[in-house]
């Protein structure tokens, strides 16, 4: 797979979300990274709703936990239970530390966990990896 | 009923309303024979008189009485079924057994099944000391129940008070991370990247504000660690303490090999104890010793002895040691005696320990003296196989010592 890869970016810290957008910006592979806020956003981007009638399908999820209004847990399980976008990979990407929130992710189908680093340089290449994991290295469903 | 009052002092009968009496009795001339007798003695008695259970009840509802008379035995009521109307309506009113004749087996069986006591009718004149006495029990009966009812209220204020501020730790240490994760990472991002494109001064502000930040996330993690003991401590099952010494000195083998440490340990005990806990607490004790060595060789030495019910252990060390005014207060969470640049941490090290420790159970202080080394040491509860097994030794060598005689 050649062409420009999609990222679904769903934060709603603009500090988190500028950050990850910057690592994922300098990739040697060329991404198109969309940015929500919440979780309502997010599942209308991903149905293709109201003003986001033209987003294009992304390849990948990196999911906030603590979002307004709907949070990440909610938009997990949704995507998952969902048979058109279940097979979305969903990296969540989030300050949680808490053993429960990353037991119930895996239970709702999460592909991985990561918690955000405090230090920058550990930030950075939290999200690297992440980019180099499913761009790099994985196969994903067409 | 009369409920006159001949007497008019209130020195008895132990409240100032006067004593509350119901007299369950089917001869009139009797009630009114021991009513005389308790106002003799000088209390203020009001008093009712009834003979039937259904009155019984009846009584018992309308009005608190301070004690009960009650014939042995009356055509249409046993004294001793007054016993069961009370416990039935939870009231908690002595009674004592009035009565012509009685059997001093009947007597004690009364006793035994909860009449205060039992006073024979031709010998009236014990009545007075009888009720007293009963006035006296129910009223220690209530003033301990009632002690022991703010004891518990005590404790329970306490316990919701312990969690509410572990709670508060955790949601505080957990939301605060993100603002601060903000606050650090473009600090970060400012010091990487305007490095001497402002000027000197500016440089120094954002290196301490990086600073700042880095040691608050560092504080963060460790109050996050603290708040951790009091929620993943469930656990009691046995552990063994040689092999959590052993998993802290392979977590330490860095520092151990760098400072050439020599640890000895002999022989510990197995105590119920969370496995991971007691893994923590020694891995924080053993640290301590090596980051506060002296300048000789670090020597640490880990042992264990029986006293009594615990077990008391001891982590023991050729280091700095503490002064004898630092010896509680070294142990208070955030509680540094050193600045960062002699020696790092946050202080959360011991605090620790002493959590987890009393979370056991057992209590921990350390022996020491200032450039003396020191002692660390704590106790944990002996397993309750143990203590029986201890017992079952000290039989067999008694039993042998004896055959041997």
């Amino acid at each position: 797979m050649n062409s420009t890869h999609k990222i679904l970016l769903v934060d709603d810290n603009p500090a988190d979300a500028n950050l990850t957008c910057e690592v994922l910006a300098t990739s040697e592979r060329p991404a198109q990274v969309n940015t929500v806020e919440d979780g309502e956003q997010a599942l209308e981007f991903l149905h293709r709703n109201g003003k986001y009638a033209e987003a294009s399908r992304p390849d990948l999820i990196i999911l906030d936990l603590n979002l307004p209004r709907k949070d990440g847990r909610a938009v997990l399980a949704e995507v998952k239970a969902d048979p058109e976008l279940n097979e979305l990979p969903v990296v969540i990407f989030t300050t949680s530390h808490s053993p429960r929130d990353i037991a119930r992710c895996y239970e709702l189908g999460a592909n991985s966990y990561v918690s955000k680093p405090g230090n920058l340089g550990q930030f950075f290449s939290a999200v690297r990896s992440i980019e180099n994991f499913w761009f790099g290295f994985a196969s994903l469903p067409d | 009923m009369s409920s006159a009052t001949i007497n008019g002092e209130r020195k008895n009968g132990g409240t100032s309303r006067g004593l509350r009496v119901l007299v369950i009795e089917d001869a009139p001339a009797d009630a009114e024979i021991e009513i005389a007798e308790l106002r003799r003695n000088g209390f203020e008695v009001y008093a009712d008189v009834v003979d039937t259970a259904d009155r019984v009840r009846e009584r018992l509802a309308r009005t608190q009485y301070d004690v009960i008379l009650a014939d042995y035995n009356l055509p249409n009521f046993r004294g001793m079924d007054a016993l069961d109307i009370l416990r039935q309506k939870n009231l908690n009113i002595p009674v004592i057994l009035v009565t012509g004749a009685l059997s001093s087996e009947i007597a004690v069986d009364c006793v035994k099944q909860g009449a205060t006591d039992y006073v024979l009718k031709d010998h009236l004149a014990r009545l007075s000391a009888s009720v007293r006495r009963a006035l006296e029990e129910t009223r220690l009966r209530e003033e301990r129940a009632r002690v022991q009812r703010q004891l518990a209220d005590k404790v329970e204020e306490l316990a919701r008070s312990n969690t509410d501020l572990e709670q508060f730790a955790y949601v505080a240490s957990h939301d605060l991370q993100e603002p601060l994760r903000m606050v650090s990472a473009y600090t970060q991002l400012l010091a990487e990247r305007y490095r001497s494109k402002l000027d000197e001064t500016a440089d120094r502000y954002i290196g301490y504000a990086v600073e700042g930040a880095t040691r608050m996330q560092a504080l963060l993690e460790d109050l996050l660690a603290f708040s951790r003991v009091g929620r993943n401590g469930e656990s009691r099952a046995l552990s063994d303490a040689n092999i959590a010494v052993n998993e802290a000195i392979k977590n330490l083998t860095i520092a151990l090999k760098e400072q050439g440490v020599i640890v000895t340990c002999t022989p510990l005990p197995t105590v119920p104890a969370d496995r991971f806990q007691l893994v923590q607490l020694f891995q924080n004790l053993i640290g301590n010793a090596i980051k506060f060595r002296g300048k000789a060789i670090p020597r640490i030495t880990v042992s264990a002895e029986r006293q009594g019910e615990e077990w008391v252990f001891s982590v023991m060390d050729n280091g700095i040691g503490v002064a004898p005014e630092h010896r509680d207060l070294i142990f208070k969470i955030f509680q540094r005696l050193h600045t960062r640049t002699e020696y790092p941490g946050n202080g959360v090290g011991l605090a620790i320990c002493k959590k987890i420790v009393e979370q056991h159970g057992g209590r921990i202080w350390v022996d020491s003296e200032l450039g003396q080394g020191s002692n660390f040491r704590f106790t944990f509860p002996a397993a309750a196989a143990d203590r029986a097994d201890k017992k079952e030794q000290a039989h067999e060598l008694y039993a042998q010592n004896s055959a041997g005689r």
